[in-house]
């Protein structure tokens, strides 16, 4: 592999990266937070690649034979990565490919969580929800109307409200989820898998428990179907 | 080049195609996600490495750095360890640092220490680790302790048994010492991304394709049994490749698990995974990772099992 090649490579990564910074796809893969470090990667690496890329046409050109490598075919395997996050752009992960497991803790420590925002029912989002059900010294949520947006997850004993959470990035993406019940419950269930509802209702006392794996229980009074939001993941 | 224009025409070209067959193929598309997340996490953290490594490359010189650290090597092996601390990352990016270190041998020990204590004990992963165990600062205090430990053995180990052969990737050295600070920066910079992120490429594969085949029952089926708990999650730490940033919150959530096999996944994790010793592979030479990263794994788990006992008082 020529040294042109191998600084068009790290020329393209660098636009990849940049490419899903302007796109906003790089939602699907990692946290907002990772934006300015994602851009200033991408500036490093394309500075690096067009000084490597301007020296060699100064000096003089295809004389550079050092850095002769074991497997120099491996390098083509960054063509992976550009393809898969500029060509292919992979959707972000479902209820699928979460790991099942509930977002609380056994048995966690109660401390008191801060109210919820005024108003008559204020947008929570699941999470939070299933943090405060299970661990909420101040029960914030006993008797107070709120609204949830997520996907419907289908199971043996009914539907559930779903939300994919990831702390850093894809790798580590966990499902949080609620159980449905009360009056609007049917209309719900009679939705398709993976469809991307908002919900009003309120939190039924003391359903997160360790015989429930700390999944939560809202009665719901109305449902809306929702568009799906371009940031699927909640953190 | 032509090569690389005729790829990006194909590609271009069949993108409609493919992003139809990953969306309509459930397990690909996470196993792409999944992919995707693992190596758009670990880009900024190894630019930042390859960063760090070529001004290491510009400025510090193999025997300024060894008039650096203590003339006793145990001493140097120490230091390095808890010198980890400043550079707060994930661990893709201590790789590169600690090849540039490493140099041709000379303070080799201190360096491996570093590489393993740098993403297990900087400020961030502790803090990480504490907001995701609220109320139990003693697995804090038992992760710091126990990485450390093992990073400082490992430098003791190969201060003892390492040979110099194994390591038989060569750095790019500058031929011209007249070069310029900048072009030994870029050059150096230049090298080091091109060879860890071809690891990585590999590593981050790994890892997507072992998260998509691994059964959903492991985690329920170990619950019970220590000993299995603590070799499942040391073997599990190893599969996920997780970011040391997030590892402690997807320990934490692993909640019918005892906090003993809980410890051995975080202390696991930062110093031995697929994706890291594909990188080692790379940055050292295979017949360095094929030793370090199966020695590396015994003693994590071992010193995490036995700090564990102690700082957790006992295997609840």
């Amino acid at each position: 592999m020529s040294r042109g090649t191998q600084n068009t490579l790290v020329l393209l990564v660098g636009l990849s990266a940049l490419v899903m910074v302007i796109k906003g796809t790089y939602l699907h893969f990692v946290k907002p937070s990772l934006l300015p470090w994602l851009i200033a990667a991408a500036v490093v690496l394309i500075a690096l690649a067009v000084a490597s890329i301007v020296r060699d046409l100064r000096d003089a050109p295809g004389s550079d034979e050092h850095g002769h490598r074991h497997r120099p075919w491996l390098v083509w395997l960054l063509l992976v990565p550009i393809a898969l996050t500029t060509f292919v752009v992979p959707p972000p992960l479902g209820a699928l490919g979460a790991a099942p497991e509930a977002v609380a803790v056994t048995a966690p420590p109660k401390r008191a969580f801060p109210p919820l925002p005024a108003g008559r029912a204020p947008t929570v989002s699941i999470p939070d929800v299933v943090m405060r059900a299970a661990a909420d010294s101040t029960n914030s949520l006993d008797r107070r109307l709120i609204t949830l947006a997520g996907f419907t997850v289908k199971h043996s004993e009914g539907t559930d409200l779903g939300r994919v959470v990831i702390v850093c990035c894809a790798a580590d993406a966990q499902l949080a989820r609620i159980h449905l019940s009360g009056a609007a419950a049917a209309e719900a269930a009679g939705y398709p898998e993976d469809t991307w509802l908002q919900v009003e209702g309120t939190v039924v006392a003391g359903t997160s428990t360790e015989s429930t794996n700390f999944v939560p229980t809202i009665a719901v009074s109305r449902v809306t179907r929702i568009d799906k939001p371009a940031n699927t993941y909640a953190y | 080049m032509e090569v690389l224009l005729a790829s990006l025409i194909a590609l271009a070209l069949t993108a409609g195609a493919m992003s139809a067959f990953v969306a309509g193929h459930a397990d690909v598309s996470v196993a792409a996600t999944v992919f995707c997340g693992v190596f758009v996490q670990a880009l900024p953290f190894l630019v930042l490495g390859v960063v760090i490594s070529g001004l290491i490359a510009a400025f510090v010189s193999a025997d300024r750095l060894a008039r650096w650290l203590p003339r006793r090597p145990a001493v140097a092996v120490a230091v390095a360890g808890v010198g980890g601390a400043a550079l707060p990352g994930c661990e893709c990016g201590s790789v590169p640092v600690a090849r540039r270190l490493f140099g041709d041998g000379v303070s080799g020990a201190a360096a491996l220490t570093f590489m393993l204590s740098a993403p297990a004990i900087n400020p961030v992963v502790l803090v990480a680790t504490a907001v995701a165990f609220p109320g139990q600062p003693a697995m804090v205090l038992a992760r710091c302790m126990a990485s450390l430990i093992t990073a400082i053995t490992m430098g003791l180990l190969w201060q003892r048994w390492g040979r110099a052969e194994w390591v038989n990737r060569r750095l790019t050295t500058p031929h011209a010492t007249d070069a310029s600070r900048w072009t030994v920066f870029t050059e150096a910079a230049r090298h080091d991304f091109l060879q860890a992120a071809s690891y990585l490429v590999l590593g981050a594969a790994a890892a997507a394709l072992l998260r998509v085949a691994l059964p959903p029952w492991v985690f329920q089926h170990i619950a019970g049994h220590l000993i299995l708990g603590v070799l499942t999650m040391a073997l599990l730490a190893v599969v996920l490749a997780l970011c040391s940033e997030a590892d402690a919150f997807v320990a934490a959530s692993l909640t019918m698990l005892p906090l003993l096999p809980r410890l051995v996944f975080l202390v696991v994790g930062p110093a031995v995974d697929i994706k890291l010793s594909a990188m080692q592979a790379g940055m050292f030479g295979r017949p360095f990772a094929i030793r370090f990263g199966p020695a590396t794994f015994v003693v994590a788990t071992v010193v995490a099992t036995v700090v564990g006992v102690v700082v957790l008082g006992g295997v609840r």
